[in-house]
């Protein structure tokens, strides 16, 4: 029966899962050479966005967008007067997080954003149908819809796909292939969070006393979330690199909505009881 | 993404709701009376309904592939909830306006022979409970986000509710007003849709509180007119005074005052949505109020 159901209807079964692949982006690293996001633009043939100059740093790319999969961020930090030592530029490649419980994959009603066997957060163009729902519950702003009437899958919804094409063939994403660094780093998620854990304490020891790592297990920023399959290795506070502390997660407060919204309900239709009653 | 088409549905959708619930109540517990002037309620409710799926698909990236929402069945996330709960509801609101339809000889021949079949009963039950779904969810929905302004609180989704109902029962009772309803039945629904209009501002009030700052974008922003003016004042607090000056009338003087104040509660519900859904947009531009939200 199931199995004629699944004929019928095409259903395949998922290919078997396979170990957690994710980004472990170490900041303090970081040139500022925007490879990552020239590599993932040719590579998933993304359009150009234009030649717009922002006045910001040195950063022309604005945010993370339907044709933009990773934003290297750049943060002047310098006071007026101030002397050489206290001044820093911070730069980060943003990514889309492929966040353990990701609200993007909770929200959509088609089944479009589906996990893949590489436990990584991916969109599939056939199937969804440009709702919109999952741009504003992405608690770090990373999904979008792009444009309507567009050149580039009108009406969709777009982000980072851990280079699903290429993990299939067990190639290494674009844009960490293409960092000159190596602030881009892929591979299995365990065995990152390992690495991520010396490369802090070796930052310590020389006096980085303010880095952090952000997204892992143990950090509060998972309480909601969970880990973050893409997650950083940060010189400042979360706040500084427009990070949230704790992202949330909108299921976790769901149930609450429903039944304050239901007691609504249930007290009209209580009172409209009451206010017609005993009148036949 | 995401314009005008999103609140003018929720606003449509709940008033369909809020009537075919306000209908049901009256055919549930009410007089002879009642039954006779609230029917035109599921009528209402019918209408209301037609234009409900096609905001809802316009507003798509991709209308062509709007059936996609109904490839799956996950209420987990209210999009896919509310798009279930609307193709239940809208065939059980025709259906029990048919079914009045054929019981007053409105709707004759076979059509109205298939429209008597339908268990106007099991047609109340099932209706309501969808409808007030679909009054609920739209508030849920938008606050499953991470907008502030809809996020913060946990009241949205209980406002939204509050103003279908009240914007609901007014439709009835403009209608019921409009065709000279008996000064009793009047009463009835006026004490009804004051009750749903003093709740709605119980409930804004605790929203705005337990937003705090994040709900300055509404408040004091380029919406602060149509929310206090529209939404608040027109919509909440003038039928509230109305149906209070109308309390002690009879006949015309008592229809007229139920009419504007029934009118001005429709209207101040679509100005709350329109104002909340518009202003979030301000919200997630906010980023104090965006750390504010993620914090501690
Ligand atoms: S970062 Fe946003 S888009 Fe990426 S998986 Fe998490 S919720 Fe989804
Ligand atoms: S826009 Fe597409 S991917 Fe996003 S929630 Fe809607 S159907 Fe799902």
């Amino acid at each position: 029966m199931i199995d004629a159901y699944k004929r019928l209807m095409n259903v395949e079964s998922p290919p078997p899962p396979k170990r957690a692949r994710g980004f472990f982006t170490d900041t303090s690293l970081c040139i500022g050479c925007k490879a990552c996001e020239v590599a993932c633009k040719q590579w998933n043939q993304l359009p150009a966005d234009g030649f717009a100059m922002t006045g910001n740093s040195y950063d022309n790319t604005g945010t993370l967008g339907a044709t933009t999969w990773r934003h290297v961020q750049f943060i002047e930090q310098a006071k007026a007067n101030s002397s050489r030592q206290d001044q820093r530029w911070l730069m980060m490649s943003d990514v889309c997080k492929h966040c353990a419980n990701a609200a993007c994959l909770e929200a959509c009603p088609t089944g479009a954003l589906i996990r893949t066997e590489f436990d990584t957060v991916y969109v599939q163009q056939d199937i969804c149908n440009g709702c919109g729902f999952c741009v504003p519950a992405c608690p770090f702003g990373v999904i979008d819809r792009a444009p309507k009437h567009g050149q580039f899958e009108a009406g969709t919804a777009h982000k980072c796909t851990l280079c699903y094409d290429r993990l299939k063939d067990d190639m290494t994403p674009a844009c960490a292939k293409s960092c000159p660094t190596a602030s881009i780093q892929f591979g299995d998620v365990e065995e990152l969070q390992e690495r991520a854990r010396h490369r802090l304490a070796e930052l310590k020891a020389r006096g980085e006393t303010k880095a952090e790592l952000y997204g892992m297990p143990e950090g509060k920023e998972a309480t909601e979330v969970g880990p973050l399959h893409a997650f950083f290795l940060l010189l400042d506070r979360p706040h500084t690199y427009n990070l949230p502390d704790i992202p949330r997660l909108p299921r976790q407060t769901m149930a609450q909505r429903y039944g304050w919204s239901a007691a609504v309900g249930v007290g009209f239709a209580l009172i409209g009881a009451l206010v017609f009653r005993g009148r036949r | 993404m995401w314009t005008w088409e999103v609140p003018a549905y929720f606003w449509l959708g709940g008033m369909a709701a809020g009537a075919y619930v306000t209908a049901s109540l009256a055919h549930g517990f009410g007089s002879a009376d009642d039954r006779r002037a609230t029917a035109g309620g599921y009528y209402l409710a019918a209408a209301a309904l037609v234009p409900c799926a096609p905001l809802l698909i316009a507003d798509l990236g991709r209308p062509d592939r709007f059936h996609h929402m109904l490839r799956i069945f996950k209420p987990l996330s209210p999009m896919n909830l509310g798009a279930w709960t609307l193709t239940g509801f809208t065939p059980i609101a025709f259906a029990r306006a048919a079914s009045h339809a054929a019981g007053t000889g409105l709707l004759r021949g076979p059509l109205g022979a298939l429209a008597r079949l339908v268990p106007t009963r099991l047609a109340e039950l099932a209706g309501c409970a969808l409808g007030l779904t679909l009054a609920g969810y739209s508030g849920v929905l938008l606050a499953a986000t991470n907008i502030p302004l809809w996020a913060k609180s946990k009241l949205l989704g209980g406002l939204f509710m509050a103003s279908a109902l009240a914007s609901g029962s007014a439709a009835v009772t403009l209608q019921a007003a409009r065709r000279g309803a008996p000064d009793a039945t009047l009463h009835r629904l006026a004490a009804l849709e004051s009750a749903a209009s003093a709740g709605e501002i119980a409930v804004l009030a605790g929203y705005l509180t337990q937003s705090g700052r994040t709900a300055r974008p509404l408040t004091r922003g380029r919406f602060a007119a149509p929310f206090w003016l529209g939404a608040v004042g027109a919509g909440a607090v003038l039928p509230l005074l109305l149906h209070r000056l109308a309390g002690g009338r009879r006949g015309r003087a008592l229809q007229s005052l139920s009419a504007v104040a029934s009118l001005c509660t429709i209207a101040g519900s679509l100005a709350l949505r329109w104002s909340i859904f518009e202003a979030g947009k301000d919200s997630s531009e906010d980023q104090s109020a965006s750390f504010e939200l993620s914090s501690g």
